[in-house]
C-alpha cells in the first residue's frame, strides 16, 4: 500500500470522502477568449505569458475554487518537441498556479496524443516514459496532487497512473472522458473505469470533459458503487455551436449547477468544470456546496455528514463483496452466489494444434479460439504461453495485445513465471486475474505484490513446499496462509480465488471428495474469498470424459465453486453451468435458460453453435452452382469452392478421405483444380474480389482438414515466398489484399507485413524468409517516397530480391523512378510477374 | 467550432461494391448476403461525428524554396503547396474539418482481419463508404454555414492530395481539437487512428463557382 504525501488535514478529509472539494473550470476556453490561436501549444504560454495564466487561475480562486489545475494538459516531451522541456513548462505552470493563492495546486496530465497498440502504434512503455517525466517534473516543482484527465484509453490511463505511483507519493486523481453512448471513444464503460482505477489504487476517480453535466449524472451513478475512493466530475458547459461566427456553449451556470447538485446528492464529492465553463460556473458551484452544507472552507461539514454514513452507496463495494475483473471494454462482476466461466482453450498443455500455432507464431488460430469461446459463453479467458521452446514472455505479451483487439473478455494471465506475469499485467488494459500463486513462501513473496501493485485479482493454489495436501483441512490451511498474506498487502478477499486443485479420480477415488470438501471449507471459514477450479483433470484415464467432467462440475457448484475453468465449446459443460444458474437462483425466473433451451430436443446432443444461420439459408441458392443430390463428392466440393461456401467443405473432404482418397489426390484432383478455375474466373472478370476470397476461404477449410489428418501440413504446391506490404506512411491496403489473395490462390507463400510498414521491417522479412520477390503498394502521392526508401534499403541489404510495385498513383514511369524492377498495373499482372520470377 | 454527430440509416450499395472492385459481375447470393450483413454491422458500430471550424484567410506568401503558403487567422495551421494554393485561390476563408466513424468500427476491422478475411474486406469497404457519407454530411453543414454568411464553399481537399503534405495533420487536427472531441490520434507516421477518419479543408468564397468561372472566362477574353 502506498504512503501518501497529503498536503493538509483538509485534503486528507477529502480523500476520506468526509469533505467536498471544488476544482476550477476550463483553461483552454479562457485562453481562446484571450486570443490563443487554434492548434497552438497552450502550455507554452506558461513561459511566454505567465501573467495571463496567473490571471486565469486567480479568477477561479476568487470565484471560490479550492484547487486550480496547471496549464500543462499537453506538456509532454512528444507534444512539446523542441519548443520547451517538460521541466521548464511544469515549473513555470506550477509557479503560476501557486501565485493564485489556491489552497491546492493540481498538476495536470492529459493524454500523450498518440494511440497505444494494438489499435495505435505507441507502446505502453513509451507512454509510461512520457508520463513519468511529467510526474517527476510536477513533483519537483511542488504540486500538491496529480490530476490525470480526459483519458479515453484505459491502457493509457493505466500507464499514467503507474508512472504517478512509481515516481511520486502525491495523491493521484484520474478522470476519463465519455461520449454520448456512455463509453469512452475506446469503449471503456464507467464501471470498467471505476473498477480498474480503484484496483490500481488511485485516490480519486471520475469523469471530465465529455458532455454537459446532466448527461454525466447517470454515468457518475454507475461509477459510484465500484469506486473505493472519492468520485469526481468536471463536465463541459454542454455542446459547442457556432453563434455569430464564434463558439458558444449551450448550458449556463444555473442549469449546470442544477445537474451538479444531483451528482453531489448521489455521492460525488469532488466537482469543477471543463470545456466552456468559466469563473461564473465555479462561483455557482461554490454556492451549491455552501447550500448543501458541504462547504469545507466554512467548517460546517462534520465527519458525520449524512453522505459518509454507512448507508452511502460508496460503501456498497465492500459490503456487496463483488468479485470483479475487467478488460478495457467490459467487466465481470460476480456477486456472491453467482458462478463464472473461464475458458481454458488458450493453454497449450495437451493441445497439439495450439502448440503448433504458438510455435509458428500463427496467432489467427489463437484468436479464433478466443472468439469461439466468447460466443459459447466464456466470461474470462485463460491465457497461457508456457511452451519450453518458445519465448514465453514475448508470446504472452503478444497474445494479450492481439486478444484485446478481437475480444472484450477480461483475461486470466496464466504462468508459472512471475516475470512473465508482471510483464503481462503491467500493460494489460484492465484488471486482470493472475493464475497463479500458491502456498510456497517464495511464490507468495513474488506474485502477491504484483497483484497488489498492478491492481489484479489473483488465483491461489492449495499447494506448498510439501505438495498438494491429501485432505480438505490441509487445503484450507494453505488457503488461509495465502489469504492472510494477500490481505497484508491490501488485496481484498473478494479479489482472491482459491483453487483446491483437481486430481484424477482414476488414480485416487478419494480425491474428488477431498476437493469438494476443500471448496466447502474455504467458503465457510474464509468468508468473502472465492473458489476456482479447473475441472477437466478429474476424468483423466476414464472413458467418456465429458460426462465425468460435467457430473463433477455440478457437484463442485453445489459445494460452493464460484469460477469454473472449463472448455466452453463442450456443450455438455455449458449445459451444467446454465442449468446450475437456474437451480441456484442466479438466472432469475429461469429466463435465460428458457430462452436458450425451450426448443432444444436434448441439450447434450446439440452441437456447439455454428457461425451463422444466414449462411446455411444461402447454401443451396448460390448463383449458378447448385449442389445436386446426384453429384459426386468431388463435384460438390468443387461447387462449394466456386460459390464460396466454406461450411460444407470440411465434412465433404472427410467423406472423401473415408471413401479411401489420399491426401495428395484430394489436393491435386479436387482443391487445386477448383482454385485454378476461381483464379481464371477472376482474371477474366467473371468474379469480383469478395467472391475470389470466399472461394479461397472455402478451399482453405478443406486444406485444414487434411492438415489435421496428416499431421504435418500438406501445403498446395509451394512455389516460393513473396513479401508483400503497403509502404510506410500509407494505410490503404484493399489493393494489396487483392494481390495477396490472388498470389495465394496460385500457390505462392505470401508473407503479408500489413500496412504502414517500415523499410527495415521489409528487408528483415525478405532476409528471414529468403524471399525472391517483394511487392510494394502505395496509394498516395505523398507515400511514393516511402516506396523509394524501401527499395533503396532492399538494394543495399537484400540485393537478390526483385521488387514489383503497384497502387493507384503509380504508372510505369513512376515505378522506374522509384527503382522498381516491375510495375504491376493490377492483381492479375502481379501474378504473372510472380510466375515469371518464381516459376 | 461545432461538434456534430450524424445518424446513418443506410449506405449506398453501389459505392460499397465499387470499393470491392465490382464491375458488373454476377454476385453469388452467398456474397450478396454477406455484403448486406456487414453493411448492417458497419451501420450498427459507426458513430459518425465531426468537429469543424472556419478561419479567415490571412494572406499568402512563398517560402525561399518557392513553396506557396496560405495563412489562416486564429489558427496555427498553414497550408503548404501549389495544389492547395490553387484550390484556395481567391478564398476569403477556409473551413477545417475532421470526421470519423469511431473506434468501434476500427476494432471490428481489426477483429475481422484476424479472423475472417472475406468479411474484413467487405466491412472495410462499407466502413470507407460510411466515413465518406459522414464527410459529405459535414460538408453540407459547412456549405450551409457559408451560405448563412452569403458565401460559397468549394470541394474538400485532404492532406496527401497533390503536394499538401501529411505533415499538416498534427496542427490541422489540433485546430479542431479532434483528439479530445473525436478521439482521433496520429501514428508517428502521421496516419489517423481510427483509420476510417477524414480530415480536409474547404475554400470559402464570396462568389459561387459558376460566377468565378465566368469571371475567369471574361478575364481571359479581355
Amino acid at each position: 500500500m502506498r504512503n501518501l504525501r497529503v498536503k493538509d488535514a483538509r485534503l486528507a478529509a477529502v480523500l476520506a470522502q468526509e469533505e467536498c472539494l471544488l476544482f476550477d473550470g476550463a483553461m483552454g476556453t479562457q485562453l481562446q477568449a484571450r486570443g490563443l490561436a487554434a492548434g497552438e501549444l497552450p502550455e507554452l504560454l506558461c513561459l511566454t505569458d505567465p501573467d495571463g495564466i496567473r490571471a486565469i487561475h486567480g479568477a477561479y480562486v476568487a470565484a471560490g475554487a479550492d484547487a486550480v489545475t496547471t496549464n500543462t494538459f499537453g506538456a509532454n516531451a512528444a507534444k512539446l518537441g523542441d519548443a520547451a522541456t517538460v521541466e521548464q513548462v511544469f515549473s513555470a505552470a506550477i509557479a503560476c498556479a501557486k501565485a493564485s493563492g489556491a489552497a491546492y495546486v493540481a498538476a495536470d496530465i492529459g493524454p500523450t496524443g498518440q494511440l497505444l497498440a494494438p489499435l495505435g502504434t505507441c507502446s505502453f512503455d513509451e507512454a509510461y516514459t512520457l508520463f513519468a517525466e511529467q510526474v517527476r517534473a510536477a513533483d519537483a516543482a511542488g504540486a500538491d496532487l496529480l490530476i490525470i484527465e480526459t483519458m479515453a484509453d484505459l491502457a493509457e490511463a493505466k500507464a499514467a497512473v503507474l508512472a504517478a505511483k512509481e515516481n511520486s507519493d502525491l495523491p493521484i486523481f484520474c478522470t476519463m472522458t465519455f461520449a454520448e453512448d456512455g463509453r469512452t471513444f475506446l469503449g471503456t464503460t464507467p464501471e470498467v473505469a471505476a473498477i480498474t482505477l480503484s484496483a490500481l489504487g488511485v485516490d480519486a476517480l471520475g469523469i471530465n470533459c465529455s458532455l454537459g453535466p446532466a448527461a454525466l449524472v447517470p454515468l457518475a451513478k454507475r461509477m459510484i458503487p465500484y469506486a473505493d475512493c472519492p468520485v469526481m466530475v468536471q463536465a463541459n458547459a454542454g455542446l459547442p455551436r457556432v453563434e455569430d461566427g464564434a463558439t458558444a456553449y449551450d448550458i449556463g451556470p444555473d442549469a449546470y449547477v442544477a445537474a451538479v447538485a444531483e451528482m453531489v446528492d448521489a455521492g460525488v464529492t469532488i466537482i469543477g468544470g471543463c470545456c466552456g465553463t468559466d469563473p461564473a460556473y465555479t462561483a455557482a458551484e461554490r454556492r451549491l456546496l455552501c447550500d448543501r452544507g458541504r462547504d469545507g472552507g466554512t467548517g460546517r461539514l462534520s465527519r458525520f455528514d449524512s453522505v459518509t454514513s454507512d448507508l452511502s452507496p460508496r460503501h456498497a463495494r465492500h459490503a456487496g463483496d463483488v468479485f470483479t475483473v475487467t478488460s478495457a471494454q467490459s467487466h465481470v462482476a460476480l456477486a456472491p452466489g453467482s458462478v463464472g466461466v473461464i475458458g481454458e482453450r488458450i493453454n497449450p498443455t495437451g493441445k497439439k494444434r495450439l502448440k503448433e500455432a504458438l510455435r509458428a507464431g500463427e496467432l489467427d488460430y489463437v484468436m479464433g479460439e478466443a472468439i469461439k469461446q466468447a460466443e459459447a459463453g466464456a466470461q474470462i479467458l485463460d491465457v497461457n504461453a508456457g511452451l519450453p521452446e518458445i519465448d514465453e514472455r514475448r508470446t504472452m505479451l503478444r497474445l494479450c495485445t492481439e486478444l484485446s483487439g478481437v475480444t472484450t473478455l477480461p483475461l486470466q494471465i496464466d504462468s508459472a513465471d512471475p516475470a512473465v506475469i508482471e510483464a503481462a499485467v503491467r500493460s494489460y488494459p484492465g484488471k486482470a486475474l493472475i493464475n497463479s500463486c500458491n502456498g510456497k513462501r517464495e511464490v507468495l513473496d513474488a506474485v502477491l505484490p504484483l497483484a497488489a501493485h498492478y491492481g489484479c485479482a489473483v488465483v491461489g493454489l492449495t499447494l506448498d513446499e510439501q505438495g498438494i495436501p491429501q485432505d480438505a483441512q490441509g487445503r484450507l490451511a494453505i488457503a488461509r496462509r495465502i489469504v492472510g498474506a494477500a490481505e497484508k498487502l491490501g488485496i481484498p478477499r473478494c479479489d482472491i480465488a482459491i483453487d483446491c486443485l483437481t486430481m484424477a479420480a482414476s488414480t485416487d477415488q478419494s480425491a474428488p471428495r477431498a476437493i469438494l470438501d476443500g471448496i466447502a471449507l474455504v467458503k465457510r471459514d474464509l468468508p468473502g474469498v472465492r473458489t476456482v477450479l479447473g475441472v477437466s483433470n478429474i476424468s483423466f484415464g476414464l472413458p467418456f470424459r465429458p460426462l465425468v467432467n460435467a457430473t463433477f462440475l455440478a457437484a463442485a457448484f453445489a459445494a460452493g465453486l464460484d469460477l469454473a475453468i472449463i472448455n466452453p465449446l463442450d456443450p455438455r459443460m455449458m449445459d451444467v453451468v446454465n442449468s446450475w444458474r437456474v437451480l441456484s437462483g442466479e438466472d432469475a425466473s429461469a429466463q435465460e435458460f428458457v430462452a436458450e433451451y425451450a426448443n432444444r430436443p436434448d441439450a447434450a446432443a446439440v452441437a456447439a453453435p455454428e457461425s451463422s444461420p444466414s449462411i446455411r439459408v444461402a447454401e443451396n441458392a448460390a448463383a449458378g452452382y447448385p449442389a445436386h443430390e446426384d453429384q459426386t463428392i468431388e463435384q460438390r466440393i468443387h461447387a462449394a469452392i466456386l460459390s464460396g461456401r466454406k461450411d460444407p467443405v470440411p465434412q465433404q473432404v472427410e467423406e472423401l478421405l473415408e471413401n479411401g482418397s489420399d491426401t495428395l489426390s484430394v489436393i491435386n484432383e479436387v482443391l487445386i483444380p477448383a482454385l485454378d478455375e476461381v483464379g481464371e474466373r477472376f482474371e477474366r472478370g467473371a468474379f469480383f474480389l469478395p467472391q475470389l476470397m470466399a472461394s479461397a476461404e472455402a478451399a482453405k477449410a478443406g486444406f485444414e482438414v487434411l492438415r489435421a489428418r496428416g499431421g504435418s501440413a500438406p501445403v498446395p504446391a509451394d512455389k516460393g515466398k513473396i513479401v508483400l506490404c503497403t509502404v510506410r506512411g500509407d494505410i490503404h491496403d484493399i489493393g494489396k489484399n487483392i494481390v495477396r489473395m490472388l498470389l495465394e490462390n496460385y500457390g505462392f507463400d505470401v508473407i503479408d507485413l500489413g500496412r504502414d510498414v517500415d523499410p527495415q521491417a521489409v528487408v528483415d522479412a525478405v532476409l528471414a524468409h529468403d524471399a525472391r520477390l517483394v511487392g510494394l503498394s502505395a496509394l498516395m502521392t505523398t507515400t511514393v517516397a516511402g516506396m523509394a526508401d524501401t527499395i533503396r534499403l532492399l538494394r543495399k541489404q537484400a540485393p537478390a530480391a526483385k521488387v514489383m510495385v503497384g497502387g493507384a498513383v503509380l504508372n510505369p514511369e513512376y515505378a522506374q523512378m522509384v527503382g522498381a524492377d516491375y510495375y504491376a498495373k493490377d492483381a492479375t499482372e502481379s501474378a504473372k510477374i510472380a510466375r515469371e520470377i518464381l516459376g | 467550432m461545432p461538434i456534430e454527430s450524424y445518424s446513418l440509416s443506410s449506405l449506398p450499395r453501389r459505392a460499397v461494391l465499387r470499393y470491392l472492385g465490382y464491375r458488373g459481375q454476377e454476385i453469388a447470393s452467398e456474397i450478396d448476403a454477406r455484403i448486406d450483413r456487414f453493411v448492417a454491422r458497419v451501420l450498427e458500430l459507426a458513430h459518425p461525428r465531426s468537429s469543424w471550424a472556419v478561419f479567415d484567410v490571412a494572406g499568402r506568401s512563398a517560402r525561399d524554396d518557392g513553396t506557396s503558403e496560405t495563412h489562416l487567422a486564429g489558427t496555427a495551421l498553414t497550408l503548404m503547396g501549389s495544389s492547395i494554393a490553387t484550390h484556395m485561390d481567391g478564398a476569403v476563408a477556409c473551413a477545417v474539418m475532421a470526421v470519423t466513424v469511431g473506434m468501434d468500427v476500427e476494432r471490428e476491422l481489426k477483429r475481422l482481419s484476424a479472423t475472417d478475411s472475406v468479411a474484413s474486406v467487405i466491412f472495410d469497404a462499407a466502413a470507407s463508404v460510411a466515413v465518406e457519407e459522414a464527410a459529405a454530411a459535414c460538408q453540407k453543414s459547412i456549405i450551409a454555414e457559408a451560405a448563412a454568411r452569403g458565401l460559397h464553399a468549394n470541394a474538400r481537399f485532404s492532406p496527401g492530395y497533390g503536394d499538401l503534405p501529411l505533415a499538416v495533420q498534427p496542427v490541422l487536427l489540433a485546430s479542431v481539437d479532434a483528439q479530445r472531441r473525436l478521439g482521433i490520434a496520429l501514428t508517428d507516421t502521421l496516419l489517423m487512428v481510427p483509420t476510417k477518419s477524414i480530415t480536409a479543408v474547404m475554400g470559402i468564397f464570396e462568389t459561387s463557382r459558376a460566377a468565378r468561372r465566368s469571371e475567369l472566362m471574361s478575364g481571359s477574353l479581355a
